[in-house]
């Protein structure tokens, strides 16, 4: 079973190397990305059920054992966040083919999208920080490419803030990762956990919290989410929906890793964790409340969002942890979902503003169902996905008599509905109204949806139903997770084989 | 790690945060330059130093730790790679504004100048309002 | 109960998807559901009476208790009759009501049927997060239904604020639920009633947070404003939702819970004065209305608190009362709501001051009006009389503190009753008839459209009359108490103080009506309570507010801001935690003499690089800076690093000359002198974090570096003596694969973006920009390049092979290939190059990402992990048998791939630009 832990890297590698060459066929690319996405789709399946079945599988690149070599390490959660990855990414590459503004941009979008892909799963498999930082730049530099593909002066501007951003925070990776190489002579992350563990308390902790910036950069916590709503909605819409589904989620799982894994119960900064969460929650969806563009009204609550994810891991128990597992997963599906729905209004009104999109309602009733269920979840109303994961944060919290934090969460959920039914209003009950200003911002409207666009969305939207539906089984998956995440050594003998 | 080449690296990163507090893409990308080059410094002390680790050509007693350079010639590279492609952006900025100037964000600047929900608190207003009459 | 359920889910949705093509028959469908309901609790009722409550049992998520809990007991039943019941009614009654031509009636229809559904959830669950799901079913099908008419912007208004309030009172409950679910250890509300956990700080907060959410839903002071608002929807809809159900679910949540909880200190105090405001606050409100329908709504708030207080009070007896107040308002206010319907329908207005005379075809109508204000007043016959001698008898009886006083309020509350339930009729019938100018409508409503508030009517008369019926469920609803006394409902109970009372709440209410010259302007002036609908608006604005301030100093939009922010974050927070851990390693040895002249030429030429004003000089200084690492990578014995860092130093100078030429020659500051404080106050916190904490993390070092084991095992197992470049291809070439990969992506995004546009202008004709030649073409340099070419392109494929044993390697070449280029490309510019290479930039990248890719998965596809190095020896002629490695190959892919990146480096920069439109 050792093939399937490289694999969901090294074949979308292979996928961009063949793009490369085949630029001159628009069809061979798709034919390939499809491929490829398709076939980790399903390795990614197998890998969730056997990882879930036997334990974590791990693989020595070069067949060099730890810590010499570099460890692949497939465990639960590494598994079942590449499956939900793959399975948004082939979802997104559809949509993206059927868009008209964002493939058809460049001959290099394919390779770029695969090499995406081969990033985040490698991200998510790696078990050693140096390759991490890797990993991060493979997903990042794609990241850059995918945002200014087609040059547009905002995308370039945007571009700007979001490479230096992604940059500082690379340079401050590597900065960690030489101090922690100096006190500690390794970068295995299983070696690491027993080699930290003997260092002073102190430097633990500012180990803990120096990585937890580095990472708070892309996982988009206060205060360094900043560059998130000024970037993400001048890409096209999918890559929007691709970095704001999955991008966002790798730095939360690498602030899940790195504090569960390599910090001793005392040195995490579990009161700093809560407190940043609860700013992040508030903050986020104040933003939310403030924007006038769809677009960047759903990137301020990918923020807020985040905010209930770091809360849940704060807890540091069973129950906070599996409930960050399960909100991994439905933020993935629903806010990638809500995305391809907003770049379909975009694509089919030519615009975004909400004081310039409306009367969807008659025009795209079936666009309408799919914002509402996706919007609900979202906000958390029960039954769906959204209330599931929100109510076990809930839950957890009280269990763990964190009361406030867990009170701010239930406003900021209130809050969201309100910025969800704000977009609901305009663009689906009040009549259209043109405003003459920015007439040059407006494209002219393409009336309806490709199928390619549309199927997509449709798919993303049952995968969150889905979610809800299959509940108890996810989430019974999640605390199986947990209890693996709160307990390292089982990571830690998987890999180091005393 | 030497005193003196931890100040080094110190003052690599000083020097680089401050050209990233500017507003031209040129100085900044010359910060990140810098605060790499600072990072480096930082990694290769990071493990003992002394001979080239080429097995046969002396003890490896001697020889400096070869892990750390692995580590820094891959970040160097990747460094590179990324600094060609930021480049690549100052040049489109060129073509498209004449100046390689980071300008702020117009939507902003644009949503700081008016208040959120207007039009919501102007409908609840007249509802209410209505109600008080009625 | 969960089969019956899932039709209304069924039904409903499916009228959402097609109910658009059958018209009127969307409520035909509709009817189905409700229908089926009702005559599945009919069927139940007799086991129920009998104290047997129907319980199913489904799981959901186990591992959050979460799970389908059902439960019909007697409240739960007598509720679902209500819902089910007036349900049909209303389907009936909306065919009549909406005209053949409406649009989206299906979409109406289905969610009619949705709500239903879900209010059944909430009647009929037994786990209190299952009662929570239809609660917010509810809000939110309240919220699509209220704006039903959305072009309409006062619709979407009312709809919002209906939305905002109920929902902040349904996420108190979710807490208040949470809390109470843990402080009892189990979700399931029969247990919890049974055996409430004991009184404690955490009990109190949880129910005071479910008050909260009963108060918002049933409309209860301050709360009510979103009612009347919600008066925008439909009638049928106000009907529906706004009158006979959905409002009483607060209502019928703390009926539920009353019998365990109140006797404890606070929740009679808070219900009951909540309840009392509410009661006359509506009742003055309703006397004001000239809208039948907003008379109406006032109306309803005050019954709820009415109904909020009986319930509340928590004994046996005002439960008794509360049971019968809460059947008999949902049979005479859906009537009421319905004769408003007709009358609006077919006159086109809902203002007693401009209705016109009504024809003799009205004369049902107008009796069926009659009947259900008369039992609305409480008026002997009518349903409402019997509740309320019930509810007087109880508040008297007492057996709670307070209770006389709230005697006083009930009275009080009824006089206003009844004074607008007069107000009502006779301005909906009597008034006009009166007035000489108004015309007559002869058209009159057919049969079927008042049907159903005859039957509303006349079932209120029945159970005025013989109440005796509903004994059974009316007991079977106190299960909930643990003594439940036999309970007998009738007509006549005597004369005594409830019927006085009786008798002065009519007088008074009948005076009230009479002088109502009089009571107009004192009502208009005095208006005793400030509106919740203010107090709701101020915090909207303090939101907004709030929303627009923190977003504006948050979000500034400005690149050195972000980076301000960040890098201070960074720096200060993690010295915090070190500065906090105290402990020192002591110092460490400061720099061999060797270091001094190279960290002297770092220090000046980045500092150089930091203060020059003009971009030629500062990038120049860079360059330099990177020499000097190179020189200290040499004294560190790292020569790979420093043949790589200098390669890579010459080529980001080449191409950062080549952008630069581009651009202005001078950095613009524009900065006033004492913005640039900050940035070194930055700077300076960000040097001494880095000071420090790499003095410290050097220090704590004990274990013995992992590359011990590289340098021992590099020979024997990784066939090579160059310790870092077996490293890179072999022990690490997972990191090289990725490093690769971005290189490729990188050189992608580069000529992309320099690139844009160009093919177009190419298509177009236009001219791309000339031959660029940095050095002026001379025959000489032209014959010196190209053997340098060759030589160096030898020596870098040299540096490939050899590199696994001497300094070198796939990088190294790769990148001195690439000076080759440079070299090409200084001599000939971008054309000569194109036409001198044999191999299109993206071949060469394209194969080189393939190779080292390929050599990666190969062992994966034999069965060995990922990128394992297989050696063979072969034999060339010339040089003799030679070991060839897997890692050569992946080191070709390496090499390939870098020499790839250098020409697409090229490609982006070497050409003239294409003019962009900004």
């Amino acid at each position: 079973m050792n093939w399937l832990v490289p694999t969901p890297v090294v074949l979308p590698l292979i996928g961009a190397g063949v793009s490369i060459l085949v630029g001159r066929s628009r069809l061979a690319q798709r034919v390939v990305g499809i491929t490829v996405l398709s076939l980790l789709v399903a390795v990614a399946a197998v890998l969730v059920v056997v990882v879930d079945r036997d334990g974590p599988v791990v693989v020595e690149a070069g067949g060099w054992a730890a810590p010499m070599g570099i460890t692949l390490i497939a465990d639960r959660l590494a598994a079942v966040l590449v499956l939900v990855a793959e399975v948004t990414m082939l979802a997104v590459l559809i949509y993206a083919i059927g868009e008209p503004r964002t493939e058809r941009n460049h001959v290099g979008f394919q390779s770029a999208y695969l090499v995406l892909a081969a990033g985040v799963a490698a991200s998510f498999l790696t078990g050693d920080l140096f390759n991490l930082f890797v990993a991060f730049e493979m997903m990042l530099t794609a990241s850059y490419v995918l945002l200014t593909l087609g040059g547009r002066h905002d995308q370039v501007r945007s571009g700007m803030t979001y490479i230096v951003i992604s940059l500082i925070a690379s340079t401050l990776f590597v900065t960690a990762l030489a101090l922690l190489y100096s006190a500690t002579g390794t970068v295995n992350m299983a070696q690491l956990a027993q080699r930290i563990a003997e260092l002073p308390n102190g430097v633990q902790t500012a180990f803990a919290v120096l990585l937890l910036v580095v990472f708070g950069i892309k996982a988009a916590i206060f205060p360094l989410f900043f560059w998130l709503p000024d970037s993400y909605p001048t890409a096209p819409s999918p890559i929007t929906a691709v970095f704001a589904g999955i991008l966002t989620k790798v730095g939360v799982y690498a602030i899940i890793r790195t504090q569960l894994v390599l910090f001793p119960d005392g040195a995490r900064p579990a009161t700093l964790l809560l407190a940043t969460a609860a700013v992040t929650m508030v903050v986020g969806v104040l933003g939310a409340l403030a924007q006038d563009d769809l677009k960047r009204i759903l990137s301020f609550t990918i923020v807020s969002q985040i905010g209930y994810m770091v809360m849940g891991l704060g807890f540091f128990t069973t129950a906070g942890v599996a409930a960050v597992v399960y909100s991994l997963v439905h933020h993935i599906v629903v806010k990638t979902a809500l995305f391809l729905i907003g770049g379909v209004i975009d694509h089919t009104s030519g615009t975004s503003r909400l004081s310039e999109v409306g009367d969807l309602v008659r025009t795209a009733p079936r666009l309408a169902a799919m914002f509402l269920i996706a919007a609900l979840s979202l906000a958390g109303i029960p039954p769906l996905s959204g209330f599931i994961s929100k109510y076990a944060l809930v839950d957890a919290g009280v269990a763990a008599h964190h009361l406030p934090v867990v009170a701010v969460s239930l406003v900021v959920s209130l809050l969201t509905l309100f910025s969800m039914i704000r977009i609901w209003s305009a663009v689906f009950w009040s009549p259209a109204e043109q405003s003459a200003g920015d007439a040059g911002v407006r494209r002219p409207p393409a009336g309806s949806a490709p199928l390619a666009m549309m199927l997509p969305t449709v798919a993303l939207v049952a995968c969150s139903i889905a979610v809800a539906v299959a509940a108890g089984p996810i989430y019974a998956f999640s605390q199986r997770t947990a209890r693996d995440l709160l307990d390292p050594s089982s990571y830690i003998t998987a890999v180091t084989r005393p | 790690m030497t005193v003196t080449l931890a100040g080094v690296a110190a003052v690599l990163f000083g020097v680089g945060s401050y050209l990233l507090l500017q507003r031209t893409l040129s100085r900044i990308i010359i910060g990140l330059g810098l605060l790499t080059h600072g990072a480096n410094i930082l990694l290769i002390t990071a493990g003992r130093r002394g001979r080239p680790a080429l097995v046969g050509r002396g003890d490896p007693g001697t020889f400096a730790d070869p892990l750390p350079q692995a580590l820094a010639l891959t970040a160097i590279v990747i460094t590179f790679g990324v600094t060609s492609l930021l480049l690549a952006l100052a040049y489109r900025s060129w073509l498209l504004t004449r100046d390689d100037e980071v300008q702020d964000d117009v939507i902003d600047r644009a949503v700081a100048r008016h208040d959120a929900v207007e039009e919501e608190i102007a409908d609840q207003r007249e509802l209410v309002a209505s109600e008080e009459a009625g | 109960m969960i089969a019956v359920l899932v039709i209304f889910a069924v039904i409903g949705v499916g009228l959402l998807a097609f109910g658009s093509r059958l018209g009127r028959g969307a409520f035909v469908v509709g009817a189905l559901p409700p229908l089926a309901a009702t005559v599945w609790v009919g069927g139940q009722l007799a086991g129920v009476t009998s104290g047997r409550a129907v319980e199913e049992h489904v799981g959901w998520v186990g591992g959050l208790r979460l799970a389908a809990d059902l439960r019909l007991d007697g409240l739960a039943a007598t509720m679902s009759l209500i819902v089910a019941g007036v349900g049909v009614l209303i389907f009936v009654y909306s065919a009549g009501y909406f005209s053949r031509d409406t649009p989206d009636l299906g979409r109406l229809a289905g969610l009619l049927v949705l709500f239903a559904g879900a209010m059944l959830v909430v009647v009929q669950a037994d786990h209190a997060l299952l009662l929570y799901t239809g609660w917010e079913l509810t809000s939110i099908t309240s919220y699509l239904l209220i704006g039903t008419d959305h072009t309409d912007r006062r619709a979407r208004a009312a709809a919002l604020h209906a939305l905002l309030i109920t929902g902040a009172g349904g996420l108190a409950l979710l807490g208040g639920l949470v809390i109470l679910g843990h402080e009892a250890g189990t979700y399931r509300l029969s247990e919890i009633i049974q055996h409430p956990p004991p009184a404690s700080a955490a009990m109190i907060g949880a129910l005071i947070l479910v008050l909260v959410g009963a108060f918002t839903k049933s409309a209860q002071y301050p709360f009510h404003a979103w009612l009347p608002g919600a008066m925008a929807a439909p009638t049928p809809v106000s009907a529906y939702l706004h009158s006979a159900t959905m409002v009483k679910a607060g209502v019928f949540l703390v009926a539920r819970l009353a019998p365990a909880f109140a006797a404890s200190g606070f929740w009679r105090p808070l219900v009951l004065t909540v309840g009392s405001a509410t009661l006359v606050f509506g009742g003055l409100r309703a006397l004001r209305q000239h809208d039948l329908k907003l008379l109406l709504a006032f109306g309803t708030v005050s019954q709820l608190g009415l109904l909020m207080v009986l319930v509340g009070a928590g004994t046996p007896a005002s439960a008794t009362a509360g049971w019968m107040l809460l059947v008999a308002h949902a049979a005479f206010k859906a009537a009421l709501f319905m004769v408003v319907g007709m009358l609006d329908r077919y006159t086109g207005t809902r203002d007693i001051r401009h209705l016109p005379a009504l024809g003799g075809g009205w004369r049902a109508v107008e009796i069926v009006s009659l009947a259900a204000a008369a039992s609305m007043a409480g008026v002997p016959l009518g349903a409402g009389f019997v509740a309320k001698e019930l509810a007087y008898g109880a508040l008297h009886g007492g057996g709670f503190p307070g209770s006389g006083f709230v005697l006083l309020v009930a009275v009080a509350g009824s006089m206003l009753t009844a004074a607008y339930a007069v107000r009502f009729h006779w301005g909906a019938f009597v008034a006009p008839r009166r007035r000489a100018t108004s015309a007559i409508l002869a058209e009159t409503p057919p049969f079927g459209f008042v049907a159903p508030s005859m039957f509303l009517a006349v079932s209120g008369v029945v159970l005025g009359v013989i109440p005796g019926v509903a004994d059974g469920v009316a007991a079977a609803s106190l299960s909930g108490f643990q003594t439940s006394a036999p309970v007998h409902l009738a007509f006549w109970h005597g004369f005594g103080v409830p019927l006085s009372l009786s008798l002065l709440a009519l007088t008074g209410g009948a005076v009230l009506a009479v002088s109502d010259r009089i009571v107009q302007p004192l009502l208009a002036k005095g208006s005793v309570f400030p509106s919740g609908g203010e107090v709701f608006l101020a915090l909207l604005r303090g939101l907004g507010a709030a929303a627009a301030r923190v977003t504006a100093v948050v979000q500034s939009g400005s690149l050195p801001v972000y980076a301000g922010v960040i890098l201070t974050t960074a720096a200060v927070v993690p010295a915090t935690a070190l500065v906090g851990a105290g402990d020192w390693p002591g110092w460490p040895q400061f720099g061999g003499a060797a270091e001094a002249p190279i960290a002297v030429a770092l220090v000046i030429t980045a500092v150089g690089a930091t203060v020059v004003p003009r971009r030629f000089a500062a990038a120049l200084f860079l360059g330099t800076t990177g020499y000097a690492m190179a020189g200290l990578f040499v004294l560190s014995g790292a020569p790979d690093l420093a043949l790589t860092q200098a390669a890579i130093e010459t080529l980001s100078t080449v191409v950062f000359v080549l952008v630069l030429r581009r651009l202005p020659d001078q950095f613009e500051v524009r900065d006033r002198p004492a913005w640039r404080v900050i940035p070194i106050a930055i700077a300076l916190t960000v040097a001494a974090t880095v000071f420090v904490f790499a003095l410290v993390a050097a220090g704590y070092r004990i274990a013995p570096s992992v590359s011990t084991e590289m340098v021992a095992r590099a020979v024997p197992d990784g066939h090579g003596q160059n310790v870092v470049n077996v490293i890179l291809v072999d022990f690490r070439g997972w990191d090289t694969l990725g490093e690769i990969s971005v290189l490729a992506v990188a050189s992608i995004g580069a000529v992309a973006l320099t690139r844009v546009g160009r093919r177009a202008a190419e298509a177009a004709g236009k001219p791309v920009g000339l031959r660029t030649d940095v050095v002026r073409r001379l025959p000489f340099v032209d014959v010196v390049v190209r053997v340098v070419f060759h030589v160096v392109l030898m020596t870098s494929l040299w540096l490939l092979f050899a590199g696994h044993n001497q300094p070198g390697g796939g990088f190294v070449g790769g990148l001195l290939a690439g000076s080759a280029i440079t070299l090409r490309y200084i001599a000939g510019g971008i054309d000569e190059m194109r036409a001198r290479s044999r191999f299109r930039p993206w071949t060469v990248l394209g194969v080189g990402v393939l190779l080292a890719a390929a050599t990666a998965f190969v062992p994966v596809l034999v069965g060995a992990d990922a990128l394992t190095v297989g050696v063979a020896t072969v034999n060339l002629p010339l040089v003799g048998t030679a070991k060839m490695s897997s890692a050569l190959v992946f080191d070709t892919g390496v090499y390939l791939a870098v020499v790839g990146m250098v020409m697409m480096v090229y490609e982006a920069f070497g050409d003239e630009p294409v003019e962009a439109a900004p």
